[in-house]
């Protein structure tokens, strides 16, 4: 091999290009605005001079004599005739204009002030680190105070920018000028270094009038190559389209000055220069047009071309294109391991590994070299010693090379089987999305992938691809085998439990197998052991007459190691069996005793996916997961033969319920029709109950769809109360494999409401649905209820809303899919440069703490049990300790535990204790579950350099898309609406100030807390209740007799809002008096008012609070176990617990940021966490997330002692490297402020060492040799 | 809110808020040499943080903060009290 040096690339400096560096550096002046002449050779001095570089293939550069391959490049420049402002640095330019002197240049700031300031710079950069921008900030506002400056007594005028690009200056006696870039830029040369490093420039790297350009460096030909077409004609690129305007501009202002034209002709020029110059910049300017292309098609210069999702940063820099890789369509094989991938022999022919030949393989390698490219196994290249590669495929005769070969070649052979390769399927949500296989070489043109692997991708077969990488280092390829081999990924990082495991069919044979009545023969039994391999013992048959017959559950207990032991439900059985010993007619309860299922049936809740605590997940963590994955294997063999041997099938007439069930169905919604056809007429006579804080049409539509969903429910359940297991799709429902009960109703039974935008669908036409209805008809049929099952078909009409809500459906996944995309993408660019560090704390990438323990106590979820580091009643039954007699006494208990105290968490040594006093285990026993825990306990620490924020981030982000779009709307009981699913979690990661729909749940004292009066009196006294709460509609007289206004007071809402006649009576304002008597509020204005004064008035009056919280709305008092708890719309913490009678200890809103100023950044950071997983439990059953990954987020964002937004006005914007800046949102301005200040990037996070291209600092990054020769004590 | 009178609540009695202390000189050095960082390596709380108020913190101070934890049971946390 050939030696490679390695270099490490450490930092990068911004900066900004003086005169004499651009002039130093070009090798040519370009002069000449075009670029070939007629003979299609590039013109001297012109745009693509050859000193430039080159494009044509076979020609040499004329500056460095290089091939078009191998030269880099050269820069020429452009002498401007006038100076000329860079539009990217007006803001700093305007910035140092308003603060400095216009005739000394020094900073409008007394000496002494000077001194004091860089004092404490000094000072701060000691306490911080560096120096924060509010110094800065505040230095620059000191100096925007003066008129006059402190250092020469000259006047200072005021400065304005019209922009782009133009500076005025106000003189004292009114005249305004037009300040010249030259006059600019003398200005900016007379600031003194010292006073620059005062305001955050750095001189040395970039003196501000440098800002101002006298020279446009050229960039080579590569960066604008020209493109030739096929009719032969030359397509020049937008940057030497644009260079041209200014060169041509240029030549004309240059001969315009040279022979003394007119001021306006030459300021008209030098403007358009300035316009080409600005759009050559940036041609997305505000303010100016965008300069384009004869097609009218914007130009796309230098800052679109950094810019965005197809700039430079995003589309070269952090996403690159890669060698050795492979895209084709994907296919199932349950014949595969589910750590292999099936590949395509015609794409095995074209990857390639590089293998050095030895003495020992050198046999091998000759017959591989003797096959050439096209035969399967052979080899594309070789290399020689002397680093000579030959392409075989152009080597007619091969057998030369064969002889030729000797140890010390380096032989590219094709991929073979067993080879290492990650696997991949975008969007690459989580790290599972890309693991490592084996390859397997098969026949035809499709990856095949075994089943059980299709849940961590995401993917199916509807003509899914995917793609394959074959990593080409040792080193990589045994990193890839350490750690990303699909066994080891079996646990998810996002809740610690199995990701892969059974799914659809395989759930449904292994319940149809393990059911009671299987039986299987024996000719049958042979063929589904041969299936798994299994060369043990055969059991003893369970049934001897007539014929020997074997049961499934003994085929079952065939795959389960031999000291396994095991209980849990089945998912069949929805009862809640707590005891082994229970009996279930489904046979729900599981048990498995010394690897023999004894009793239950397997299923969803024993070998699925995506759940924990299950049988399966079990084996993962007592067997380990090169265990598992065999299990897995030969349990998914095993369950395909089975089910191909027994055949499953679905038909059509399992669908037809008996005519009875029908009719019966038929009755429940014509009940309820007939309930809604109440409702409805009571809603017109008037006595419709209302539901508090809803109009009375709301009011019917929520008691309307209530009922009918109860009508849907009661179909439901008739249907599948009439369907049995012997049904195949009730199997498949109840086994968990495929479908629900919801969708067996829907086909069987009827397909109810449907809904758009969450409410019976209303749009279309006025007051109806369809022209088919009458106008305002609020019957169900009208408004989108579906009588019809998918068996009995639906009317046309049906048919229609059917389609409405579908539409929906399609809408919101697509609306869904972009926002959690860009909820990840903010998350991963915000937390990617955590790591743990040697020592257990969380630190970014710069050494800043985030947490002082992963998680607060080091567990790696992935190594967790479900998020349990030990699970302590799996340990006992593991290790046999069996209940002892008498119970160790407290202090032997402390005795035990003292040892082990700082070795395990707070929760342990409080779960020990408990556990060995109610076992009453003896001291043995005790020590002996003691220190397994610990052992336990320390073997599921996270390991140094893991990429703990990326993990968060990915385990936040990818369950996203699962979750509900839509508000959700708690009909019924409990009337209130809460946003719920991503719109929520996107508001606490944003970090909004007000959520959309505030709440507070307030907890009442001990005095009022159990008496159900006393409760609603305190819910009373918090309602904001203002003077036009009491009217009815804000009725009002104004008495223009008497010059006063009357406000008539409804008695009935005084009394229902819990107003005293006393509360009015204690109304004041400002300039009236007010008076209440009998019904009547009167306002006498203090002085005589007309009417539109009044009005006025009156709206004060209107909006006066008369008693409660402000920002409370609308209260309920509901119980809450055996307290009275008030729920309240809208939020306001800060009021609400300096109201008597609650407990202020125990009241909570879910406004984060009220949180945050009431309470602290601590109990913040509380907030966050709880309402983040209110956030993922809320939604049908959930989605299981482990807390330390939320812990982590809510640290982040609260590490600066603010809530910080994830994005780019909080974390990231704030984050150190202005590579990673640039990568996320923000590019253009982070690189010019970066320029300006002469920043360092450091590259010591993630995203810029991908830019770079070199490894990051974190994961196995982390390693390296840290070494002091002398080690300095501390403190020198 | 005119006729209800208000009542003084201690933060610190809420279940959101955690115990705060103010760490003594030795065992700011201690942490410090413990973590082998500098002081603004820490996570940060604002002075006008209501629980820093409350508890009298000033610039430069660190604050250690007892969590209840629902992964560890409790856990240390420890903050450094900036200005703003």
């Amino acid at each position: 091999m050939v030696l490679e040096t390695y270099k490490n690339v450490t930092g990068i400096k911004f900066g900004l290009l003086s005169p004499h560096e651009i002039r130093k550096m070009s090798v040519v002046e370009i002069r000449t605005a075009d670029t070939y002449d007629e003979d299609g050779l590039p013109i001297p001095t012109g745009l693509m001079d050859s000193r430039l570089g080159t494009l044509e293939p076979r020609q040499r550069c004329a500056t460095c004599g290089n091939t078009a391959t191998s030269c880099p490049g050269h820069f020429g420049h452009i002498e401007f005739a006038v100076p000329i402002i860079h539009i990217g640095f007006v803001k700093y330019i305007q910035e140092l204009l308003t603060i400095t002197c216009r005739e000394c240049g020094r900073i409008l700031i007394p000496t002494d002030k000077v001194e004091e300031f860089q004092n404490r710079m000094e000072q701060l950069k000691k306490a911080f680190g560096e120096v924060s921008k509010d110094f800065f900030d505040s230095i620059k506002k000191e100096a925007r105070k003066r008129s006059e400056c402190p250092h020469c007594g000259s006047t200072q005028y005021r400065i304005e920018l019209i922009k782009p690009t133009s500076f005025y200056e106000y003189q004292k006696d009114g005249g305004v000028t037009r300040l010249d870039p030259s006059i600019i830029r003398s200005r900016l040369e007379r600031i003194p270094d010292e006073d620059l490093k005062l305001l955050g420039y750095d001189p040395s790297l970039a003196r501000p009038e440098w800002a101002i350009l006298q020279v446009l460096p050229v960039p080579p030909v590569y960066v604008r190559p020209s493109i030739t077409l096929e009719t032969g004609i030359r397509s020049e690129d937008d940057l030497t389209h644009k260079l041209v305007d200014i060169i041509r501009i240029n030549e004309r202002l240059k001969e315009a000055i040279a022979s003394g034209a007119p001021t306006v002709i030459r300021e008209e020029l030098s403007d358009l220069l300035q316009y080409h110059v600005t759009t050559y910049i940036d041609n997305e300017t505000s303010g100016i047009p965008p300069s384009r292309h004869r097609s009218g098609r914007a130009l796309k210069t230098l800052s679109q071309r950094l810019k965005g999702k197809e700039g430079r940063f995003r589309l070269n820099l952090t996403g690159k294109r890669v060698d050795f890789s492979a895209r084709t369509v994907i296919s199932p094989d349950p014949c595969l391991s589910i750590d292999e991938v099936g590949v395509p022999i015609d794409i095995a022919k074209k990857l390639t590994i590089s293998e050095r030949v030895t003495p020992w393989n050198i046999e091998e390698m000759k017959r591989l070299v003797a096959n050439g490219p096209d035969n399967y196994p052979g080899a594309l290249y070789i290399t020689r010693p002397d680093g000579r590669k030959i392409r075989l495929d152009f080597v007619t005769d091969r057998s030369r090379l064969v002889d030729e070969l000797q140890p010390g070649y380096i032989v590219e052979r094709h991929i073979r089987d067993g080879e290492i390769a990650l696997f991949n399927r975008q969007p690459s949500l989580h790290r599972i999305s890309i693991m490592a296989h084996r390859v397997k070489i098969l026949p035809y043109k499709t990856f095949r992938l075994h089943l059980a692997v299709c849940i961590p991708y995401n993917a199916d077969f509807d003509g899914d691809e995917m793609n394959l990488h074959i990593p080409q280092s040792e080193e990589a390829r045994s990193e890839a085998r350490l750690l990303m081999q699909v066994q080891d990924q079996i646990i998810s990082p996002r809740y610690g439990a199995p990701i892969i495991g059974s799914t659809r069919d395989f759930l449904t044979a292994a319940y149809l197998l393990t059911r009671k009545d299987t039986y299987v023969d024996r000719e049958q039994l042979y063929t589904l052991l041969a299936a798994i391999g299994y060369d043990g013992e055969i059991p003893s048959p369970a049934k001897i007459e007539p014929e020997p017959l074997w049961s499934g559950k003994q085929v079952f207990s065939l795959l389960l190691p031999k000291d396994f032991n095991y209980f849990g439900r089945a998912a069949v059985c929805k009862h809640k069996h707590t005891s082994p010993d229970e009996d279930c007619p489904l046979e729900g309860v599981v048990v498995v005793k010394n690897g023999q299922l004894i009793k239950g049936v397997i299923d969803k809740n024993s070998i699925g996916a995506e759940r924990a605590e299950t049988l399966y997940h079990r084996i993962v963590r007592d067997y380990g997961t090169a265990f598992a994955a065999e299990f897995l294997n030969k349990l998914c063999r095993l369950l395909n033969t089975f089910i191909s041997i027994r055949g499953f099938s679905f038909s059509l007439d399992e669908l037809n319920l008996p005519d009875n069930v029908k009719e019966s169905i038929r009755q429940v919604i014509e009940e309820s029709e007939k309930t809604v056809r109440q409702l409805i007429d009571e809603y017109r006579k008037g006595t419709l109950r209302r539901i508090p804080g809803k109009t009375m049409e709301e009011s019917l539509e929520i008691l309307i769809m209530n009922e009918l969903s109860k009508a849907r429910d009661r179909c439901d359940e008739i249907a599948s109360s009439s369907l049995s297991l012997d049904n195949q799709g009730i199997v498949m429902v109840r086994c968990g494999a495929r479908g629900s009960e919801l969708n067996v109703g829907h086909m069987t039974a009827c397909l109810s409401q449907q809904s758009v935008r969450g409410r019976r669908i209303s749009c279309g036409y006025i007051e109806r649905a369809l022209p088919h209805f009458r106008w305002g008809d609020q019957s169900p049929k009208a408004r989108g209820f579906i009588e019809s099952s998918f068996y009995k078909g639906l009317s046309p009409i049906e048919f229609f809303f059917h389609s409405m809500a579908g539409r929906e459906g399609l809408i919101d996944t697509a609306v869904r899919t972009q926002q959690s995309g860009y909820m990840q993408r903010r998350l991963i660019h915000a937390l990617e440069f955590l790591r743990v560090e040697y020592d257990g704390t969380v630190r970014t990438t710069n050494g800043e703490i985030v947490q002082f323990k992963y998680g607060e106590d080091g567990v790696d979820p992935s190594k967790s049990d479900h998020g349990k580091a030990v699970n302590l009643q799996r340990l006992l039954e593991r290790m046999d300790i069996k209940e002892g007699k008498t119970p160790l006494r407290l202090s032997e208990i402390n005795e035990i535990l003292e040892k082990y105290s700082n070795r395990l968490t707070h929760f342990y040594i409080l779960s020990l204790r408990k556990l060995i006093r109610d076992k009453h285990l003896s001291r043995e026993d005790a020590t002996r579950l003691v220190e397994a825990t610990v052992e336990e306990f320390e073997k599921s620490q996270v390991d140094p350099g893991e990429a703990v924020g990326v993990v968060a981030a990915q385990s936040i982000g990818e369950p996203g898309t699962q979750m509900t779009l839509r508000v959700f709307h708690f009909a019924g009981v409990r009337e209130r609406d809460v946003t719920l699913g991503l719109p929520r979690l996107l508001e606490i990661v944003d970090a909004r100030k007000n959520p959309s729909t505030p709440i507070m749940t307030i907890r009442l004292d001990e005095e009022h807390r159990v008496d159900r009066d006393k409760a609603f009196k305190v819910a009373q006294s918090l309602t904001y209740t203002t003077v036009s709460d009491l009217t009815a509609k804000g009725e009002y007289r104004i008495d223009l007799e008497e010059g006063v206004v009357r406000i008539k007071i409804d008695r009935s809402l005084m009394e229902s809002r819990g107003v005293t006649v006393e509360d009015l009576k204690n109304l004041t304002i400002t300039n009236a008096t007010l008076e209440f008597s009998g019904d009547e509020l009167i306002i006498k204005p203090k002085s005589a008012m007309d009417i539109s004064w009044l009005k006025r008035l009156v709206n004060r009056v209107m909006k006066l609070s008369v008693k409660g919280t402000p920002g409370i709305n609308r209260i309920q008092v509901v119980t809450e176990g055996n307290e009275w708890v008030i729920q309240a719309d809208g939020s306001n913490l800060s009021g609400v617990i300096q109201v008597p009678g609650i407990n202020p200890a125990r009241t909570l809103t879910n406004n984060i940021y009220e949180i945050y100023e009431t309470l602290g950044v601590e109990a913040a950071r509380n907030a966050i966490i709880r309402e983040a997983k209110d956030v993922f439990e809320g939604i049908g059953g959930g989605l299981d997330l482990d807390i330390r990954h939320l812990m982590l987020v809510a640290d982040v964002m609260t590490n600066t002692g603010k809530i910080r937004q994830v994005g780019r006005h909080g974390v990231t914007g704030e984050k150190s490297s202005t590579l990673a800046r640039a990568a996320f949102e923000i590019t253009v301005s982070s690189i010019i402020d970066a320029a300006v200040r002469g920043v360092e990037d450091t590259l010591k996070g993630v995203t810029e060492n991908i830019i770079a291209g070199q490894d990051m600092k974190v994961g196995t990054g982390i390693v390296d040799i840290y070494m002091t020769p002398n080690p300095p004590s501390r403190g020198e | 809110m005119s006729t209800q009178q208000k009542i003084k609540f201690n933060i610190f009695q809420h279940e959101l808020v955690p115990k705060h202390s103010i760490l003594t000189k030795d065992e700011v050095e201690d942490l410090l040499r413990r973590y082998r960082i500098e002081k603004y390596h820490l996570p940060k709380i604002r002075v006008r943080d209501p629980a820093a108020l409350l508890i009298g913190a000033k610039p430069g101070d660190v604050i250690r903060i007892v969590r209840r934890s629902p992964t560890a049971g409790l856990a240390v946390f420890y903050r450094f009290v900036v200005g703003g």
